[in-house]
């Protein structure tokens, strides 16, 4: 699915507020800062890992700094940010716990959007020798499955709070049993 | 696009970083392109790296055989598009291409300077800009651009006239030359010294120490390519031979090619001023006197955007990476890309292709923001 597409992104536009400090870690084509800004008059920054991706996002008008995401958040000052956006990527990262915690040094609160591996259709191909995936805070980068209840667990583990989830389904927010039919969850923490 | 060079002339001393005086009177060469709007807002400045001069793009008459060093990058429609912005380019102090410089005669002696031209510093070369830009009447610059040692004139206007730069495009630079790079140019420096012509400097009257000064930029252009650019472009070639002569004659096509760029550079550069622009090089370093490379950049309110070229041993990615951390950690609004380029440090006047779209966005960003 082409990253402009993806249904995450009005969920996390609904959380942002207006005129906020916003970073985008790992922000593709730009397309999410781009509506941040136009949207949400935001003042917006990436993170990206493609030269490709860099281009589109300069070609936004974006700012944006070429580089690994993991290592690229020291950087920046204590409260530099509002919003730091972690959309799709968290399952990717060598060391989520390190990043997500640098997220909310750097901003008053993380948005963590990832695709649910509890998801029933998943969890039959687990069945059929797929894997589950290990634990968020160990385990082989790449390769690493989420679920609903791992992330909650990960997050009192690292001592964050969750200010407010959105489950999401296909294009709509769901409520009942969403640890099997949420296909997507976007979460909002904070310190 | 036909374009003269000017000359403007400075009666006052500029004092320099070392502590000494530049002595009046102090010429600058340069040249610019396009035309500058009415509020004066549109004004670019082109810094150029070591061998480099005033003449960016166009050409001096219609007979003229060679356009300017960037010609590709700067013109109508181009990325440096002259129908939009005025550009300026001018001649460092201390070079040979028209500004005063150690071939330039001391007033005082009526003698060319040689040895007794003050060295000088990166700081020095932005300060005589200042004064050229006063004199065009630009008090605000929306972008500056360079190069290698043009990087370092662009970081270090943004440092001495914070509140005159609106943006700044850094390509293949540094915030600190490296030990690597001032081992480079101390052997480019010693191969002059070494030619008896040299003496010490002293040459005006005689022949000039080509011999050594062609080593020099030999020493240079290694550094200028990569280890992939020179199999591409070379392999073990031979140039005029089909097999080994078994002699010292120039026979590899890189020692050829090495050869020829020594021996053209001798044609149209100074060996005193080489040595002057190197010295500078050396001497680049953005946090001295300064807890941190951070610190220096705490007055800055510019847009950067700040290229490198993966294959650039000289000054590489990691250089520009540091400069990018050093501005990120005083909230400045950087954009950083690092474009993969097998040409090493040359990728920044060669790579002009990938370089267009970049900078056209990011201007067009600058220009469209409101003003300091």
């Amino acid at each position: 699915m082409p990253k402009s597409e993806r249904l995450d992104f009005d969920t996390i536009v609904g959380f942002v507020t207006e005129g906020a400090r916003v970073l985008d870690m790992g922000c593709g084509d730009g397309t999410l800062l781009e509506r941040l800004a136009r949207e949400k008059k935001a003042s917006v920054r990436g993170v990206e890992l493609s030269e490709d991706n860099v281009r589109a996002c300069i070609g936004r008008g974006l700012s944006v700094r070429h580089g690994n995401i993991e290592e690229g958040l020291a950087d920046y000052r204590d409260g530099a940010f509002d919003f730091v956006i972690l959309s799709q990527t968290l399952a990717y990262l060598d060391a989520p716990a390190r990043v997500v915690k640098e997220m909310l040094r750097v901003g008053g609160a993380a948005i963590i959007s990832f695709d649910n591996a509890g998801h029933w259709r998943r969890r039959c191909r687990a069945l059929r020798g797929g894997g589950m995936g290990q634990s968020l805070l160990s385990g082989e980068p790449r390769e690493r499955a989420i679920t609903i209840p791992q992330f909650n667990r990960f997050t009192r583990e690292i001592g964050a709070r969750v200010r407010q989830t959105v489950y999401l389904t296909g294009q709509s927010p769901i409520h009942r049993l969403r640890r099997l039919r949420a296909t997507a969850a976007v979460y909002v923490i904070s310190k | 696009m036909i374009v003269k060079t000017q000359h403007a002339k400075f009666d006052r001393a500029l004092k320099l970083q070392s502590g000494a005086v530049l002595e009046p009177p102090i010429t600058l060469a340069y040249e610019t392109y396009g035309t500058l709007n009415a509020d004066r807002s549109n004004a670019i400045l082109i810094l150029h790296a070591l061998s480099g001069d005033a003449h960016v793009a166009g050409r001096h008459g219609p007979d003229d055989k060679k356009p300017g060093w960037w010609d590709e990058a700067v013109g109508p429609g181009r990325a440096f598009d002259t129908d939009r912005y005025f550009f300026i380019c001018s001649n460092i102090i201390g070079g040979c291409q028209g500004s005063t410089g150690p071939s330039s005669l001391n007033p005082k002696t009526g003698n060319p300077y040689g040895l007794t031209f003050p060295v000088l510093t990166i700081a020095d070369m932005v300060e005589a800009q200042r004064l050229l830009l006063d004199h065009l009447g630009i008090e605000t610059l929306l972008s500056l651009v360079g190069g290698s040692m043009g990087g370092m004139q662009v970081l270090q206007w943004t440092i001495s006239y914070p509140k005159s730069v609106r943006s700044a495009i850094v390509l293949a630079a540094t915030a600190q030359v490296s030990p690597q790079s001032i081992a480079f140019n101390e052997v480019a420096r010693q191969a002059i010294y070494a030619d008896p012509k040299w003496k010490r400097g002293d040459y005006s009257d005689g022949e000039a120490p080509n011999d050594g000064l062609s080593v020099a930029r030999m020493i240079g252009h290694i550094t200028y390519l990569s280890d992939t650019s020179m199999r591409e472009k070379f392999g073990r070639r031979l140039q005029e031979r089909q097999k080994y002569g078994f002699d010292f004659a120039t026979e590899f096509a890189v020692e050829s090619y090495l050869k020829h760029q020594g021996d053209h550079f001798t044609r149209r550069f100074d060996a005193n001023s080489f040595l002057y622009i190197t010295k500078a090089i050396d001497y680049f370093d953005l946090s001295l006197g300064r807890a941190s490379l951070a610190e220096a950049f705490r007055d800055v309110t510019a847009r950067f955007l700040v290229v490198s070229y993966s294959s650039d041993w000289l000054y590489p990615p990691e250089q520009s990476e540091e400069l990018v951390r050093a501005l990120l950690q005083n909230g400045i609004d950087v954009t950083y890309v690092e474009i993969r380029s097998d040409y090493g440090h040359d990728g920044f006047l060669l790579e002009v292709d990938r370089l267009s779209g970049l900078s056209r966005d990011f201007l067009a960003r600058v220009a469209a923001a409101k003003p300091l």
